[in-house]
Formats: C-alpha cells, sequence, structure tokens
C-alpha cells in the first residue's frame, strides 16, 4: 500500500468538485475517481466522503440525483452545478498559488534571499 | 443561501426521505466496493467485512450526513420537546400553574396590543397610505387668520394655536395650483343626520367630503361607485355613498342597493355606492356611515355660503403627495399656496401667514388618537407589569425546579451534555410553557375583543374599530411567548447547569444544610414581584376611590326612576313654531302614558352630554354690574321637579314662556352667590347672548359634568332659543326601563320619521359618564389582584423549598434547643426581608409614578396616604399569610426524622 497522507482541510472538497467536474458520479465512483488522480496517495476512510458530499450539496456546489450504475444499481449521481465550477475554479487557483507558494518556500537553500 | 434553505427544508419536511435515501446510498457503496473485493478473488464475507472496515463508523457518517444539512439541531430540539413535555406531564400543577398565569398575562397583553394597533398603528385601508398628508396649520394670531373657526384646534408650549380646518376658497386655491400633491381633499365633520330608509329610521352618521375624496383615498367602491368631482357641482344631483357596516344594517347587504332613494334630513338622496368593509371613514374610532358630496351642504345644515366664505374654515384637507417630492418642500409650497390664498380674502390687521405642516395621514386624522393616548398607555403599563410579574414567577419556580434536579443535571452533564446544550434544554421547557400559554391567552385575547374597545370610549358613543385579528397580532404574540419563555428560562438555566458534573454527584442534594444564599436568585425575584404587585395595587386602588367618588358623589339630582332620550326634529325639517309644537306633543304624548308621572326636556342630557358657557351679565340692585361665563342650559317646563332639582325661590318656566313672550330665565346658586353675592336675585335681570331676561326664579346647583364643581348656569325656557337635539327625561312610577316600548309606539305615531335615541335610564346614564374611570378601576385592581396571587405563590414557592432544602438545618437546630416558636420566626424573618425590600422599592416606583395618573383621578391625590398605606399593608399581609405555611411546616420538623435525612 502506498503511503498514506493525512488530508489538509478544505482538500477533500476541492478534490471531489474536482472528481465530478468531468461528468456527473455517483459516491463510490467519486472515490475511485479520486484514488486514480492521485495515484492512491490521499487516502480518507471511505465513509467520510458522504458528509462532505451532504456538506457540497447543502451549499448548492453539487446537485444530485439517482440515477443506474454501470452495473445496473440504483445510485446517486452527484454532479457540479454553476456555482461548484466558480467555486472549483476559484479553489484551484488559490491552491496553485499556495502550492508554488510552499514548494518554493520549501526549495529555499542558505544565500539565497 | 437559497439552496442551503431548500436542502434544509427538504431534509426538514421530507425527513423519512432524506433518511431512506442516506441509507441506500451508503448501501449502495458497500456493495460495489464489496464487489470489487470479491472480483480481487475475497469470499462474499470477506469482501462485505472489508468494504465495512474501509468505510468506517456508518451511523457516525449518517450523522455527520444529517449535520451538514442543518438536522442535528432540529433533532435536539425535537427530543428537547420530548423531553420537556414529560417534565410538564409529571409536575402538572406546576405546569397548570404556568400555564394559566402566562395565559392570562398573554392574553391581556394581546388584548390590549391589539386596541393599541387598531387605535395608534394601523393604517387606512387605502392604496399607499404612506403618501397621505394631513395639512395643519399654526398661528399666533389665529383669530385675524379664520374669522369663523369651526372644528378642532389646540394650543402648544409657544401659545400658538395649532388647527387643521380650512375654509373651502383656500383648499381649492391650494388644490387648484399645488404641483406636490397630485390631489388634494376635503371633508368636513361627522354630523348625526336623520335617515330613513324603507319605512326605518335610525340617526347615522354623516360627512360631507369633495369630490377628490375617494380618488385621493384611492379607494374603490365594494358596490356600485364612489363619487367624483362631477358629484360636487352645484347643479349635480344629491347622491350618497354608504358604508359597508350601514349597508348590511339598514339593507341586509342587499345588492340592489345602488340606485336606490334614501331620505336624509329629509332630503331625497340616490345612493350611488358601498365602500368596501375594512374602511371606517378616516377618523380612527369615529366610523362614517354616509358620505355625501360637499355640493349637498344644505341637507347637512351647512350654512349656505360655506363653500365660498373665505372667512369660515370648517374643512380638514388631506393629500396624496406626489412620488418622489419630499415632505419638506410640498409643506413649503402648501404653506405659501395658503398665504396667497388668504390674502384676496382680505385678512384682519393684525395677520400673519400661518405655519403650514403636513402630518402623516396614513393613519387617519390625529385627533382622535389623543384622546385613547393616555388610557391606552395607562393599560398597556399595567398589562406589561402583569406580564413581567408572571415571567418572575416562572422564573422563580423554575429555579427551584432546576435545583431540584441539580442531580439529574449533573448525570447528564457527567455524560458528556455541553452546558449549551443543557441550558438550551432547560430554555425549551420555559418556551413550551410560554406557548402553551400564549396559545391559550390568544384565545383569551380573542374573547375580549369586543369587550375592550366599548369600555374604552369615555362618552355614550361606542368606538368603532375594525377588531379582526391580524397576522401582525399573532407575531405580536408568537414574539411575546418566545421572549417570555427566554426571559423565564434564562436564569434558571444558566443558574441550574452551573454546577460542576462532579461536585453535584460527589454530595447529596437534598437535605444538606444550606444558607439562605443559595436561593439568592429567587429572593431577588420575590422581590421585584412585591414592587410591582405594590405599585399596581396603589394605581387599582387610586382608580377605585376614583371610581366611587364619581359615583358616589352628589350631582344635584335625583337620578332614580328616570328615563331619557333624545330626538333631533331638525333634521325632519321642523322649525321654529313647528319644532316648538312639536317638543310640546312629545311630552304631552308620552305624559299621557300609564305609569308616567312627569316628562320634560331639555337641550343637553346630564351629565357629560355637552352644555357649553356662554358669556353672561348679571345687573344687580343698584345698577352695578357683573360679567363672566355661565352654562346656558334650555328647558321646557317641569325640568327641575321631573330631574329632582329643589326650587329654592321664584317659579319654574311655563309653555307661556314663549318664543314672543317676554325673556325669562332661572339662575342656580352658583351664579346667585358670584354674580348677585347671594341676593336672592328674582326680579332682577341677567342679559346673554345680549339679550335681557328676568329673573324668574332660583334653582339648586347642579353638575354638567362628572368632574367639575357645580357652576354658575343660567335656565332658558327652549322655545325662547333656538333649538337643535333635545334629551327628554320621563319620571315613572316604576321601574323605568319597561316604559321603553310604550314611548317608541306612542312616538313613532306621532312621527315615524323622527327617530328615538340613546334611550336608557338616568343611572345607566351616569354609569356611561363614568364608564372610562370604572373601566380603570375594574381593570387595573384586576390586574393588582392577579399580581398579588402570584407574588404569593412565588412566596409560598420560595420559601415552602427552602423549607425542604434546610430540613436537617432545622432538625439539629431543634435538636440544639430551638423552640417551635423560634423556628417559625426563623423562616418567617428570612421571608420578610425580601417582602420588605419590595415594599421599599414599590413604594418609591409609586410616588414617583402615580403622578403621571393625576389627570386621571377624582378626588384624591395621586400621593394618597391612605392608599399607600393601605396597599402595602395589605400587601404585607397577603405575603405573611404565604410564608406562615411553609413556616408552620418547618416547625413541625421532628429532630430525629430530619436527621436521618443525612
Amino acid at each position: 500500500m502506498p503511503p498514506r497522507a493525512d488530508l489538509l482541510p478544505g482538500t477533500l472538497d476541492l478534490l471531489i468538485l474536482k472528481a465530478v467536474s468531468l461528468g456527473a458520479l455517483h459516491g463510490y465512483a467519486v472515490l475511485l475517481r479520486i484514488e486514480q488522480m492521485t495515484g492512491g496517495a490521499l487516502l480518507v476512510e471511505q465513509g467520510a466522503l458522504y458528509p462532505a458530499l451532504a456538506r457540497l450539496e447543502h451549499q448548492g456546489l453539487l446537485e444530485s440525483e439517482w440515477g443506474v450504475s454501470e452495473n445496473n444499481r440504483r445510485a446517486k449521481f452527484y454532479r457540479l452545478t454553476a456555482a461548484g465550477r466558480r467555486r472549483l475554479k476559484e479553489e484551484t487557483a488559490g491552491w496553485e498559488a499556495l502550492a508554488a507558494a510552499m514548494s518554493a518556500a520549501l526549495k529555499a537553500r542558505a544565500g539565497e534571499a | 443561501m437559497l439552496s442551503r434553505l431548500s436542502s434544509w427544508a427538504r431534509g426538514v419536511f421530507r425527513r423519512d426521505r432524506l433518511e431512506t435515501d442516506l441509507a441506500e446510498e451508503m448501501e449502495a457503496h458497500l456493495e460495489m466496493r464489496a464487489e470489487h473485493w470479491r472480483a480481487q478473488g475475497l469470499s462474499t464475507e470477506e469482501a462485505a467485512r472489508r468494504a465495512r472496515l474501509e468505510f468506517g463508523g456508518l451511523d457516525r457518517y449518517k450523522d455527520e450526513c444529517r449535520q451538514a444539512r442543518g438536522l442535528r439541531l432540529l433533532d435536539e430540539l425535537r427530543s428537547d420537546t420530548r423531553y420537556a413535555l414529560r417534565q410538564m406531564r409529571r409536575a402538572p400543577v406546576f405546569t397548570a400553574v404556568a400555564v394559566t398565569t402566562l395565559a392570562l398575562a398573554i392574553g391581556a397583553n394581546t388584548a390590549i396590543f391589539s386596541l393599541v394597533e387598531a387605535v395608534l398603528l394601523k393604517t387606512l385601508p387605502v392604496a399607499r397610505p404612506g403618501e397621505l398628508r394631513e395639512l395643519q396649520w399654526t398661528s399666533r394670531r389665529w383669530k385675524a387668520v379664520a374669522k369663523n373657526y369651526d372644528g378642532a384646534g389646540r394650543g402648544n408650549a409657544a401659545k400658538e394655536v395649532v388647527a387643521w380646518s380650512f375654509a373651502v376658497p383656500v383648499f381649492a386655491y391650494v388644490r387648484d395650483h399645488s404641483a406636490s400633491f397630485s390631489d388634494l381633499f376635503s371633508f368636513g365633520g361627522i354630523t348625526r343626520v336623520s335617515v330613513s330608509a324603507g319605512g326605518h329610521a335610525e340617526l347615522a352618521k354623516g360627512q360631507l367630503v369633495s369630490g377628490q375624496f375617494f380618488r385621493g383615498l384611492g379607494l374603490d367602491a365594494a358596490l356600485g361607485r364612489t363619487l367624483g368631482p362631477a358629484d360636487d357641482g352645484p347643479a349635480a344631483p344629491a347622491v350618497v355613498v354608504v358604508s359597508d357596516a350601514f349597508w348590511r344594517r339598514a339593507f341586509g347587504g342587499d345588492p340592489g342597493v345602488v340606485g336606490r332613494t334614501i331620505h336624509v334630513n329629509t332630503a331625497p338622496v340616490t345612493i350611488v355606492g358601498v365602500t368596501p368593509r375594512g374602511f371606517l371613514g378616516v377618523k380612527p374610532g369615529d366610523a362614517v356611515d354616509l358620505m355625501v358630496p360637499m355640493a349637498q351642504l344644505r341637507i347637512f345644515d351647512e350654512p349656505a355660503d360655506s363653500l365660498e366664505d373665505a372667512g369660515r374654515w370648517w374643512v380638514r384637507v388631506m393629500g396624496r403627495l406626489r412620488p418622489g417630492v419630499p415632505t419638506e418642500q410640498a409643506r413649503v409650497e402648501t404653506e405659501t399656496l395658503v398665504h396667497q390664498a388668504i390674502v384676496p380674502a382680505g385678512p384682519a390687521n393684525e395677520y400673519e401667514p400661518p405655519r403650514v405642516d403636513l402630518n402623516d395621514g396614513g393613519r387617519g386624522i390625529d385627533t382622535a388618537r389623543w384622546a385613547f393616548e393616555t388610557p391606552l398607555r395607562v393599560m398597556m403599563a399595567a398589562t406589561g407589569a402583569i406580564l413581567l410579574v408572571a415571567c418572575a414567577n416562572i422564573a422563580g419556580l423554575l429555579l427551584m425546579r432546576g435545583a431540584a434536579r441539580q442531580r439529574e443535571i449533573a448525570m447528564r452533564a457527567a455524560l458528556g451534555a455541553g452546558r449549551a446544550r443543557l441550558v438550551r434544554q432547560v430554555l425549551t421547557e420555559s418556551t413550551l410553557l410560554a406557548v402553551l400559554g400564549g396559545g391559550l391567552g390568544v384565545l383569551v385575547a380573542y374573547a375580549l375583543r369586543q369587550v375592550i374597545p366599548v369600555a374604552l370610549r369615555p362618552v355614550a358613543n361606542p368606538i368603532d374599530l375594525d377588531m379582526e385579528p391580524r397576522v401582525f397580532l399573532f407575531a405580536f404574540s408568537t414574539l411575546a411567548c418566545l421572549l417570555t419563555g427566554v426571559a423565564c428560562g434564562l436564569v434558571p438555566a444558566l443558574r441550574a447547569t452551573r454546577v460542576g458534573a462532579k461536585l453535584a454527584l460527589t454530595r447529596p442534594v437534598a437535605g444538606r444544610a444550606e444558607g439562605p444564599r443559595r436561593l439568592g436568585g429567587g429572593r431577588t425575584l420575590v422581590a421585584f414581584q412585591v414592587a410591582v404587585s405594590l405599585v399596581l395595587l396603589v394605581a387599582g386602588g387610586l382608580f377605585v376611590r376614583t371610581m366611587v367618588n364619581l359615583r358616589t358623589q352628589a350631582m344635584g339630582f335625583q337620578p332614580e326612576r328616570l328615563l331619557v332620550f333624545q330626538m333631533n326634529a331638525t333634521l325632519n325639517g321642523y322649525a321654529e313654531d313647528r319644532l316648538d309644537d312639536f317638543y310640546r306633543q312629545v311630552i304631552e304624548r308620552v305624559g299621557a302614558l300609564p305609569g308616567v308621572r312627569t316628562v320634560t326636556c331639555s337641550r343637553y342630557g346630564i351629565p357629560d352630554q355637552g352644555a357649553t358657557r356662554f358669556g353672561v351679565k348679571a345687573t344687580r340692585d343698584d345698577g352695578t354690574t357683573s360679567e363672566g361665563k355661565a352654562y346656558v342650559h334650555y328647558v321646557a317646563p317641569r325640568y327641575f321637579e321631573t330631574m329632582g332639582v329643589p326650587l329654592r325661590a321664584g317659579r319654574d318656566v311655563s309653555w307661556t314662556d314663549g318664543r314672543s313672550a317676554s325673556r325669562v330665565a332661572l339662575v342656580n346658586q352658583a351664579l346667585a352667590r358670584q354674580y348677585f353675592a347671594g341676593a336672592s336675585p328674582v326680579g332682577r335681570r341677567v342679559e346673554l347672548e345680549g339679550k335681557s331676561a328676568e329673573v324668574i326664579g332660583l334653582v339648586g346647583d347642579v353638575k354638567f359634568y362628572t368632574r367639575e364643581t357645580p357652576l354658575p348656569t343660567v335656565y332658558v325656557p327652549y322655545p325662547q332659543s333656538s333649538q337643535r337635539s333635545m334629551t327628554f327625561a320621563v319620571k315613572t312610577s316604576a321601574e323605568p326601563s319597561v316604559l321603553a316600548g310604550s314611548i317608541r309606539a306612542a312616538l313613532a305615531a306621532l312621527d315615524p320619521d323622527v327617530p328615538i335615541y340613546a334611550l336608557r335610564t338616568q343611572e345607566e346614564q351616569i354609569d356611561l359618564a363614568i364608564r372610562q374611570a370604572r373601566v380603570f378601576a375594574h381593570l387595573v385592581s384586576g390586574v393588582a389582584v392577579l399580581a398579588l396571587l402570584l407574588a404569593c405563590l412565588g412566596i409560598y414557592g420560595t420559601l415552602a423549598y427552602s423549607v425542604v432544602r434546610r430540613t436537617t438545618e432545622i432538625g439539629v437546630r431543634m435538636a440544639l434547643g430551638a423552640d417551635r416558636p423560634r423556628v417559625v420566626l426563623m423562616v418567617l424573618r428570612e421571608s420578610l426581608v425580601p417582602v420588605l425590600a419590595g415594599l421599599a422599592a414599590g413604594l418609591v416606583v409609586a410616588l414617583a409614578g402615580s403622578r403621571v395618573l393625576s389627570a386621571m383621578l377624582f378626588g384624591v391625590e395621586p400621593n394618597d396616604a391612605r392608599t399607600l398605606l393601605g396597599s402595602a399593608a395589605l400587601l404585607l399581609a397577603t405575603a405573611l399569610l404565604a410564608a406562615w405555611l411553609p413556616s408552620r411546616r418547618a416547625s413541625r420538623v421532628e429532630p430525629m426524622s430530619a436527621l436521618r435525612c443525612e
């Protein structure tokens, strides 16, 4: 198993938004997509996904609909709303800025200003 | 925001759906994961186990999902409510007391508030009432502005006169030139008119209105049409718009009423429309039945040139501001226009342009509100105070229950309930009590809604208000309930939950020796209740004494076995000799009825039925004169005999003292004292309205107004002056009210078109005159007694609880030799401290506050020592009684059993 990294606060929400940005997914598929996107590096207890989905839906960033999964099972599909898409854009920009700053900071060596 | 609300609402209202969705969604996840593991070669059981393991705590995540949707608070509220209901069922007496207390308190407050709303706050049911303004003018030399002013006015602090009536030409000029108002309209005063419609005659309230009245108000007819400018022309036919109330009363709500002709003051008038139901006119509290165009002023007995006479200021003016025009701009423009309108009329030398103000007209004209403002404030204060006492009382009871439940609360705290959670739980309980009480209270208020306005009006006419319950009121009651709930519960909740979990569990609660300090909060509440109760008792006492003084004072006449009623034949076209003769015939016809001893009539009824003072000049024997004011009262023969006013000297008026006979008058003793220095006035002369009359008799003093001392009065035979309405008085040999039917029948035979009104016994008439005082006496003393009972309950409860808690201590004291009387004294002393503190505070407040009432009192000073001390003594005695019961119980404590409790 790959090493586990604890999720920073807010990262799970961002990952979910990213995961469903390419099309509607049910909960389990969101999990798989996140695993795939992060190369399995970021793992959460699987149940923790659902409160996050509920929270995002409550905030109006996601909308949900019951549908049928690839193996003919009833499942709830989540889709990004317009507000969710905006949020994803903002958060991504914010995250990239932070990541760039962090990695620059961490690469700094003595002598460099 | 919207998405949250709708998602929350889905959660609240479709809760079952949400729960099954949640379960199904997670179930699907688990199955798909298990499938994944099975595909990896694990057994079915092992795959399912692995899936569950990876998922984590199913219930925990479900709960987090609910929480994410904002539903946890609701769940807790639900369980708190269930818990509170269980607690309430467990203590039914406490619950009943608390709910009843709150029902009375909230009910009384809602009822009074509904009245405040109807009288003081409610806007007219017209289009955009916020745009309406009423014109008002202020002047130091108002006589120079309005030569002949007819309408309401008042003086202000700057010694100016504030007035609301305008001359019609002034109104017309402003209307035609104003750029700020889209519509400007005027109306006369509300007058009584005689109406006969379909063989039925009655006295109704009519008002002359200008052609723009309805357009300016933005009011459409419910039936037919309203009046327009075309109806207000000199050649327009006589038409009328009637009120919904009149339409229902006189025509039984017949939809075919439009086009019917009725007779208003004998003139035929055609009904063109009916106003909508909630519209009672523009004067709050005084509903209008008939609205007639100004041009028909002759029907209303207005002087014929009232529309052209620039010197006669008699109409009130309202207007609708154009949208976006600032009030100040409109005011300045109107002020200029009013000045311009006056100047061509040739103002007097001392004339200064009056200042014009624009009052808010959205709630109707202002004057009606003054009369009710003080009484309403007093009632609001009294009912507000009772709500405070009720809150304090329930807070005290909850405080004690909180103390008794310390162990339970400590247990819950130990099991992990946060303090906020515990406080919320106690608050849920008190709010639930308040909501239950409030619900009952609204029913109480609903029952009272027709009673209070009738009781409030100081004179005989009922006050006309639209008292239908409104959403606004329910909002008020709901708010009152919630505030009450929080106010009652907060202190007890904080106090009860302050105790540390460990502390309360490790030591026994009941039976522990504890000083009175432990109940500090309860004692403060008792002191507070005592103080408020005392203030209410003092106010109630003052009002009761006012009522008794008014009812028992000598009025100067005998009200027993007298029946009074009024007629106004001038409205039916009777005048001069025919009018005198009509009234004489009424007297003769009624006098011939069996059971009638004497009949008479007079211009005004007594008491409080009108009568104004005029200038009189009395000429003494030596030729010197003295001038002053006196009531002038117009009477028929046998007036003094019928009313039981003693004739001290000379003779009564007789039918021979007619219109053309030499002028005669009787005077009362007050006049004789003041103008004739006590010498007999008979045979001397008095001059009134510029005409000299011989004094033919001297009579006893009569009070025309209940709150005045008798003033100089001149009695004139009624045919010797012009008359309008007459008040008839019938002295009967038996119970007077039984004659009402035969009187009506006899007079219908005389002229069925002249209505009889205000038929009642003289004693009812007096009761009506002092009705406001009676209402205050009953209401405030009732509220005070309620407060007293509540305070006693508080004292009793606090003390009884303290005795239970101190059983051990008392046992120890008794074991150490304290005897029973000493224990009783000790407990009583303890209870007396907050009572005395409350009494002292209450006395200070009562002394300072009762001055506000002085204008409403009669024959008693606001700082009346007897009332103050009497109230304090009553309160102290009741408090002692309430304290005595628990202290007696304390003295019965058996030392041994008390010690065994530990």
